[in-house]
């Protein structure tokens, strides 16, 4: 599916010249080594990525599902309104989610970034303990915080500042919002604290020595050298927030879902799943070609790496 | 190498204050829902919620009472080791052969970066149709281990290349040359010097398995994971003992996560 950057590194050019006199046996090995993980992929991950496509122009009927050649699905899911507005209001829903979650990310990477020592170490701990838990568990939190008998609508009685419960805390878009830039933070901030950290501080000292104001440093420096951790940080924010399901789906109320709950009630409920596989393939499709676009300014690979090395 | 301290970056002292004011903020806001679920699992209350009626930890004897809890655990106990140990082999061999040049390397790259890159949802239903259609029923050991070893077997990668990287192929030749045979090449010079990575990827691999839940929900048969579990607990009815079920899941996820990061931050201050 990704064809984007597949750059890996300098390294490589060190290994075409290992790789010069490779002999039959080394052959075999190279061979007994990649062909199990291979075998793997093709099997569990290519072939049924190829039947879903093949399923996407079948025909779903009170039968079953028989197999045809007809573009029906794709024509119904892109043009009834239902499914076409879904498809644009996960995609805003997407960059709105990746805009808010810029903003509140940068400031803590760049406050992280100029911390040093203990003191760092421990902040950047804290910052990836919430994320070494599911993320069900995570969005399932927010339901007692924002609900009739939540804290927040709690401590506003308390204090007398409400009498009765707020009802709107919960079950709408801004809900989403908060529950997605809450689960998935630390994807964008990461790349973002790698990025500023790289910068050298003594390009910073100089830029002051030379009289450039704080602000000018801050705008000519450090903003354009953290660009490649804002990219990385966007595109995977982007890419995890289209996919949602759990958070629409507990935070967001019945008006509330995404395209993958539009794409689980195909086989949950609708039983329609020539359909399911077309919608599934649209959302594939619409990942795909934001990784082909962004793949010209950011390494795809240095995304999924960022943050897990 | 020099190091300037990093107070270089600061813009101004009014904006460090503002700077630091915004990260006290930020942590209150990432810590707050875990502690106010903490909270309320001790709450003596049969509703989700406020005021606090009295401390209690009957919830916790009830989550540990729950069959289906307990079994949960031991499902994704289960599957989480086999799909670790299976994922964190398949990459290391990989991996291993990635050092190399051949053929379609890039081709197979972005095959094994796909389980990342394909939403979520979309990883569980091309398994559902696949195995729908070959009439095989979903089930613990066979269709959810496979969309587990599917989901973790990128990650795994991406944490050993790097590692695997950086040690020459020349030794191998040179064991090799010396007359070993390639199993023994493998058991006497490749696994030791990777041992510890591949170590803290295997428990990196678990926690992922743990957790996973979208692409296990639609391979689910009549065994069910921990996080689907909780899943189906919380979209059926609200019970009141879910605030203690996640501080139990936090825990022990939060507990193997910690564990494998510091034998892998132990693995990679060796390296150098």
């Amino acid at each position: 599916m990704s064809t984007a950057a597949t750059d890996l590194g300098p390294s490589d050019s060190i290994a075409v010249k290992k790789a010069g006199g490779i002999g039959r046996s080394a052959r075999w090995t190279l061979f007994a080594l990649l062909a199990p993980g291979t075998a793997w992929l093709l099997v569990f991950i290519a072939v049924p990525l190829g039947f879903t496509l093949a399923m996407s122009v079948w025909k779903s009927t009170i039968l079953g599902t028989v197999p045809a050649f007809q573009f029906g699905n794709y024509i119904e899911a892109l043009t009834t309104p239902l499914y076409r507005d879904l498809l644009f209001k996960t995609v805003r829903i997407g960059v709105v989610t990746t805009v808010l979650s810029l903003l509140t990310s940068y400031p803590i990477a760049y406050c992280l970034a100029m911390q040093s020592g203990q003191r760092k170490a421990v902040l950047l701990l804290l910052l990836f303990l919430p994320f070494w838990t599911s993320y069900v568990v995570r969005t399932f939190v927010w339901l007692p915080i924002l609900g009739r008998t939540g804290a927040v609508n709690q401590f506003l009685m308390t204090l007398g500042i409400i009498h009765e419960p707020l009802p709107w805390l919960l079950y709408n878009e801004g809900a989403i919002y908060l529950g997605l830039v809450y689960v998935y933070t630390l994807f964008m901030t990461l790349p973002i604290y790698l990025a500023i950290e790289k910068i050298d501080p003594r390009l910073i000292e100089a830029a002051a020595d030379l009289g450039a104001k704080p602000r000018w440093v801050f705008l000519r420096i450090i903003l354009p050298l953290s660009w490649p951790g804002v990219l990385s940080g966007s595109l995977m924010v982007f890419l995890l927030a289209v996919s949602a399901y759990v958070t629409p789906q507990l935070l967001g109320g019945p008006s509330g879902i995404m395209f993958s709950n539009m794409i689980a009630d195909q086989f949950l409920s609708n039983n329609n799943w020539a359909f399911g596989a077309a919608l599934s393939i649209v959302l594939s499709a619409v990942v795909l070609l934001i990784l082909i676009v962004a793949g010209r300014w950011v390494g795809v690979h240095q995304v999924f790496a960022g943050g897990r090395t | 190498m020099v190091t300037i301290p990093r107070k270089s970056f600061a813009i101004s002292k009014a904006f460090n204050g503002l700077l630091v004011l915004y990260a006290l903020l930020f942590y209150i806001v990432l810590y707050g829902p875990l502690v106010t679920i903490a909270v309320l699992s001790i709450n003596d209350s049969s509703i989700i919620g406020f005021p606090m009626r009295g401390v209690t930890l009957r919830w916790y004897r009830k989550v540990f009472d729950t069959p289906e809890f307990v079994d949960a655990l031991f499902n994704s106990f289960a599957v989480g080791v086999l799909a670790a140990v299976i994922a964190s082999a398949l990459a290391l061999l990989l991996a291993l052969g990635f050092r190399r040049v051949f053929p379609f390397k890039s081709v197979l790259f972005n095959l094994v970066l796909m389980p990342i890159v394909m939403p979520g949802i979309v990883g569980g239903i091309v398994l559902l149709l696949f195995f729908g259609y070959l009439n095989i029923q979903p089930a613990l050991f066979t269709t959810v281990l496979i969309a587990h070893v599917n989901w973790v077997l990128p990650f795994a990668f991406l944490t050993l290349y790097p590692r695997v990287h950086n040690f020459d192929v020349a030794l191998e030749e040179a064991a090799m040359d010396l007359g070993a045979k390639p199993l023994e090449v493998f058991w006497y010079v490749v696994l030791p010097i990777v041992r510890s990575a591949l170590i803290a990827t295997i428990l990196f691999s678990f926690s992922l398995s743990f957790d996973e839940f979208i692409r296990t929900l639609f391979v689910t048969g009549y065994d069910r994971t921990i996080p689907v579990m909780f899943w189906s607990m919380i979209v059926d009815q609200l019970a009141p003992e879910l605030p203690a079920m996640a501080v139990v899941i936090v825990l022990v996820s939060a507990t193997m996560s910690f564990i494998g990061a510091l034998i892998s931050r132990r693995a990679a201050t060796r390296n150098q």
